[in-house]
């Protein structure tokens, strides 16, 4: 990447005053040839910073990552959009339409060759040379390919970018595909999920901002940062699972109690992600939190992954040699005591509320 | 005359393009298409799947309206299954329905309708301490001093106001000239700043609506708490058939929902209500009321002619919706069809929409005639429980099928299809739902409940505001944005309607969010089909589910901007994009800002939009290149 520094800015860095930068402004003045009224323009000129210009384009998506995106609370999204970069092309924010947007678009990518960065959010379909999804009159196909030719870095905002998402679903009707399916040869940054959260597609740019360069990356080409662990290991309700403490049916003594999802179908122990560290909404809640099995919805083909509600096949319970089906028949130790405790406290619970179903509470006896 | 292209037209969900005939000497539009340019083909994947996952698939047809379809989606399950949820998970449901009605409107008129109104260049001309003052005036003239029930109210003061000081906007006009001089235009590089309309207001408007661009901007995301609390997330919060996930408990420590959790919600919801009070129905009946004053009572189209609804906020759990039951539990009844709104409500005709009307295949149906499908039966419209249709791309009129130049009007020119209500075209939305309350109330057809109360004193308090008859500023472009801004208000006040009814049950000693009995499929019936209906915030929206065995046999879902954006029908004449621009006058025939402004009103979402379903589940010809596809 270039640097972006302003004039001003290097020698700030450099530590030279305020004073020799303005002498040094005057001798510029001079040497560009300009009257020596021409001299604050040229002292602003060289107090302006370039901020790394971004170019968000838009296939088979839903916007949500957009919504995402705006709903970042540190940096904020007006912080990041006004002050870190320069969104010069984006159908959801740009104020301008139709052909001056387009024509735009070409000038950034002229201007900027090489140096801007690529944000894209969305599935690529290929179906018929790309004519299910056609912005300008041309295909996103074509556009995307245009505009990765001059990108110093492309990121791929959510599921559908990173790994085709719900259009590539099965069937895949339209024949969607990643962005990184379509170009190559470009470092690229995979920000998946669905929709990812919000301070970890802000916090991409941030770290670019902070530090001048992409995040570390897995092998995955996913911020190590955000999706180094697996949800399931930064589960609160962890605990419950190492205990073989289950919710069996939503809405059940378990659901209320807050105890793993695992058997409702939780994907937590294949997901990688920053929900159970991070949460949503600046700390607040996700989906596991919030009493909902986890999708798994940042990993590739999580569509197709069988029904949302069944469980994941072996994953065994630590401490034992059996998986969840096994535990509360096999004599688990201390997390027997904790299963029964709870049971217990459950069943006070039913009594107190007989509107309530019938609830299926496994204790040692089970 | 002149033929003009707007595509992409931005600052909408999705991909849509318009293209229009001017009359230069007059400046008016002799004829306008509207094409949706992409189809992802959501339902075909639906096929065959577990109807327990299909909310959480067709959630992802939008993320802006990011819950909507989900909603949808589980109604429809829940109505072909019989399921009827409990108490809670219907409270809950609403509010979330309400916070993203309120979010999704205040959201559109800062981010993605205000700059066809308000430029930051003429922004950069305003002073500072007029425009402080014209926030004072403002506020005075323009709040709406009405409000819904609150049980619990325990918001201390008003805590979110406008600034309204001369440093305030000092500050946020020195921001705007740094982005201007910087040469880095960014989000507001490259459009048309120089068209005449943005003198139509002072500059001083300009600035505080930009400054209040920015706020809401940062502010926005507040509003969404009761997604993040009871679904996990947003967008996309979780959901499940036959209620929701997140369980109640007093007794537990770790329950999803707790006295705490609902504090928060609470919060949220009293931000919603300070900032659409104090921010968005001020700013939006200033601007509008000057738009009016100067004259500006075109793009209504078919608002005038025929608009429809299908209510929705039940107060109660429902039984069912193809029962009728669903509509007689209503809180916000704007299920109907009203006709000739324009001509004055004398003249206004009211026609009823419930219950078995939405599996009547006579009453609602969708055409082929000018999109890229084919109907098996050529020009036989045919019910969403029996949509076939196949992919018929036929490419542009002239260009290539890859580089278009012009559509062709004359032909098959989009990828929505033509929903029609008895064969006709109908607009729909927060415009037509207000229409019909309004008819409805008015005309005595309904004794009204708090909520259809509210909207109509809202449409008789901005009435008096602009000094016009309802009939005469509802159904135009301004109008249609005004009325977003009610319902934004509204909604904000149902939200905290039913968060009071939900915390008073759970007093009750009720705390269940989940009926299970009918969680397996082995206690599903062989064949199930269920209709779905929501109000969504762009619209009438309905989804139509077949089961068969277990699995989703036939998916169909007719959506608001399918109803607004469909492509014309030699029948049933324009549907309401088209007719609006048609009643639009354009100054500057190669900068339509004015369809801008038109097409922006409706809050355009074309992902929704754009969708097909093969009910004989016919082979799409596909070749799968895709190696994580699992044929």
């Amino acid at each position: 990447m270039e640097n972006n520094d302003s004039m001003w800015a290097l020698f700030q860095k450099r530590g030279v005053s305020r004073r020799s930068f303005l002498k040094t402004c005057a001798v510029v003045t001079g040497m560009l040839g300009l009257a020596p009224s021409m001299l604050p323009e040229v002292v602003a000129a060289a107090e302006k910073k370039t901020l790394p210009p971004v170019i968000w384009l838009h296939g088979h998506e839903c916007t949500g990552c957009d919504e995402s995106f705006i709903r970042s609370q540190s940096p904020l999204a007006s912080d990041v959009v006004l002050n870190m970069i320069s969104l010069e092309y984006s159908d959801t924010l740009s104020a301008a339409a139709g052909e001056a947007f387009e024509h735009h678009l070409k000038d950034v990518m002229k201007k900027y060759a090489g140096q801007y960065i690529l944000a894209v959010e969305g599935g690529v379909p290929l179906a018929d040379n790309g004519i299910h999804c056609m912005a300008g009159g041309r295909t996103f196909l074509t556009a995307l390919k245009e505009a990765a030719a001059g990108a110093a870095a492309i990121i791929e905002y959510g599921s559908c970018a990173a790994w085709g998402g719900v259009q590539a679903a099965k069937p895949n009707p339209t024949k969607s595909v990643a962005v990184s399916d379509v170009i190559t040869g470009k470092p690229i940054v995979k920000v998946p999920g669905c929709p990812p959260i919000p301070e970890v597609m802000t916090a991409v740019v941030m770290h670019f901002a902070l530090f001048g360069q992409l995040p570390p990356l897995d092998a995955q080409g996913r911020p190590k940062q955000f999706y180094g662990n697996r949800i399931h290991d930064t589960c609160y309700r962890r605990p419950f699972f190492d205990s073989g403490m289950f919710v069996e049916k939503f809405d059940d003594a378990g659901a209320k109690a807050g105890w793993c999802l695992y058997k409702v179908g939780c994907r937590g122990p294949v997901a990688y992600n920053s929900c159970g560290n991070m949460r949503w909404w600046n700390g607040l809640s996700y989906p596991i939190q919030s009493g909902a099995p986890c999708f798994g919805c940042a990993s590739n083909n999580f569509w197709d992954n069988g029904p949302f509600y069944e469980r994941l096949p072996n994953i065994p319970v630590p401490g034992t040699i059996a998986d969840a089906d096994k535990v509360g028949m096999v004599a688990a130790g201390a997390a027997v005591v904790g299963v029964v405790a709870h049971g217990a406290l459950s069943a006070m619970q039913k009594s107190k509320q007989a509107k309530q179903q019938d609830t299926d509470v496994r204790g040692p006896e089970a | 005359m002149k033929r003009i292209v707007v595509d992409p037209i931005t600052r909408i969900e999705g991909h849509l393009r318009v293209e229009l005939k001017i009359d230069e000497a007059t400046g008016k539009v002799q004829d306008a298409l509207s094409s949706g340019t992409a189809w992802r083909g959501i339902e075909l994947i639906l096929k065959d799947r577990d109807p327990r996952d299909a909310w959480a698939f067709v959630q992802r047809i939008c993320g802006v309206c990011t819950t909507v379809h989900a909603l949808a989606s589980l109604r429809s399950v829940e109505d072909a299954l019989g399921i009827e949820i409990p108490k809670n998970a219907n409270y809950m449901r609403n509010i979330m329905n309400a916070t993203q009605t309120a979010q999704d409107h205040l959201v559109h008129f800062y981010h993605l309708h205000a700059l066809d109104w308000v430029s930051p260049v003429e922004a950069l001309k305003a002073d500072p301490a007029a425009t402080a003052a014209l926030q004072n005036v403002v506020l005075e003239k323009y709040a709406l001093p009405l409000s819904g029930p609150m049980d619990f109210n325990f918001d201390a003061y008003p805590k979110d106001f406008p600034k309204a000081t001369t440093a305030y906007y000092k500050a946020v006009q020195g921001k705007v000239k740094q982005i201007v001089e910087s040469g880095q235009l960014g989000i507001f590089a490259a459009h048309w700043w120089d068209h005449p309309d943005y003198q139509l207001l002072p500059p001083e408007v300009h600035l505080m609506a930009v400054g209040h661009y920015l706020n809401m901007l940062d502010r926005q995301r507040e509003l969404v708490g009761s997604h993040v609390v009871f679904g996990g997330k947003n967008p996309h919060p979780h959901y499940i058939v036959g209620g929701m996930p997140c369980s109640i408990s007093m007794n537990d420590m770790n329950a999803p929902v707790n006295s705490e959790r609902l504090a928060v919600v609470d919060q949220s919801i009293m931000l919603a209500i300070n900032l659409v009070n104090y921010f968005y129905l001020p700013d939006l009946l200033a601007i509008g009321h000057m738009y009016v004053q100067k004259g500006y009572v075109d793009g209504g189209g078919l608002a005038k002619e025929r608009v429809l609804g299908y209510g929705d906020f039940p107060d109660e759990p429902y039984t069912g919706i193809a029962n009728g039951d669903y509509h007689k539990k209503l809180l916000f009844r704007c299920n109907g069809v009203v006709e000739n709104f324009g001509k004055g409500l004398e003249a206004a005709v009211y026609h009823e929409l419930a219950g078995k009307d939405y599996a009547d295949p006579a009453i609602l149906a969708e055409g082929v005639e000018h999109s890229w499908y084919t109907y098996p039966q050529a020009g036989k419209d045919l019910h969403p429980w029996d949509g076939v249709t196949a992919q018929n791309f036929t490419g542009p009129k002239e260009g290539s099928k890859t580089e278009w130049k012009y559509l062709d009007e004359s032909g098959k020119y989009s990828w929505l299809k033509t929903p029609k209500w008895k064969g006709k075209m109908a607009e729909v939305g927060p415009l037509a739902r207000y229409i019909v309350i309004y008819t409805k109330v008015k005309k005595g057809v309904i004794k009204p409940t708090w909520a259809e109360k509210m909207a109509v004193d809202q449409i008789d308090a901005v009435s008096k505001v602009l000094g016009l008859p309802p009939e005469v500023w509802m159904p135009t472009m301004v109008g249609r944005t005004a009325i977003r801004g009610l319902e934004a208000q509204l909604n904000a006040y149902i939200n905290k309607y039913y968060f009071d009814k939900l915390v008073k049950n759970i007093r009750s000693g009720d705390t269940a969010v989940a009926n299970t009995v009918k969680w397996e499929p082995s206690s599903w019936a062989k064949t199930a089909k269920g209709v779905g209906l929501h109000e969504a915030p762009r619209g009438a929206l309905g989804h139509w589910v077949v089961i068969k065995d277990g699995k989703i046999d036939n998916y169909q879902a007719i959506v608001p901007s399918t109803w607004n954006a469909c492509p014309r029908d030699s029948k049933a004449g324009y549907g309401a994009y088209e007719a609006s621009m048609i009643d639009t006058k354009v100054k500057v025939a190669d900068k339509p800002l004015e369809i801008l402004k038109t097409i922006h009103s409706f809050d355009p979402c074309l992902a929704c939009a754009t969708h097909l379903y093969d009910a004989e589940g016919k082979e799409v010809g596909v070749v799968h290149t895709d190696p994580y596809f699992k044929g």
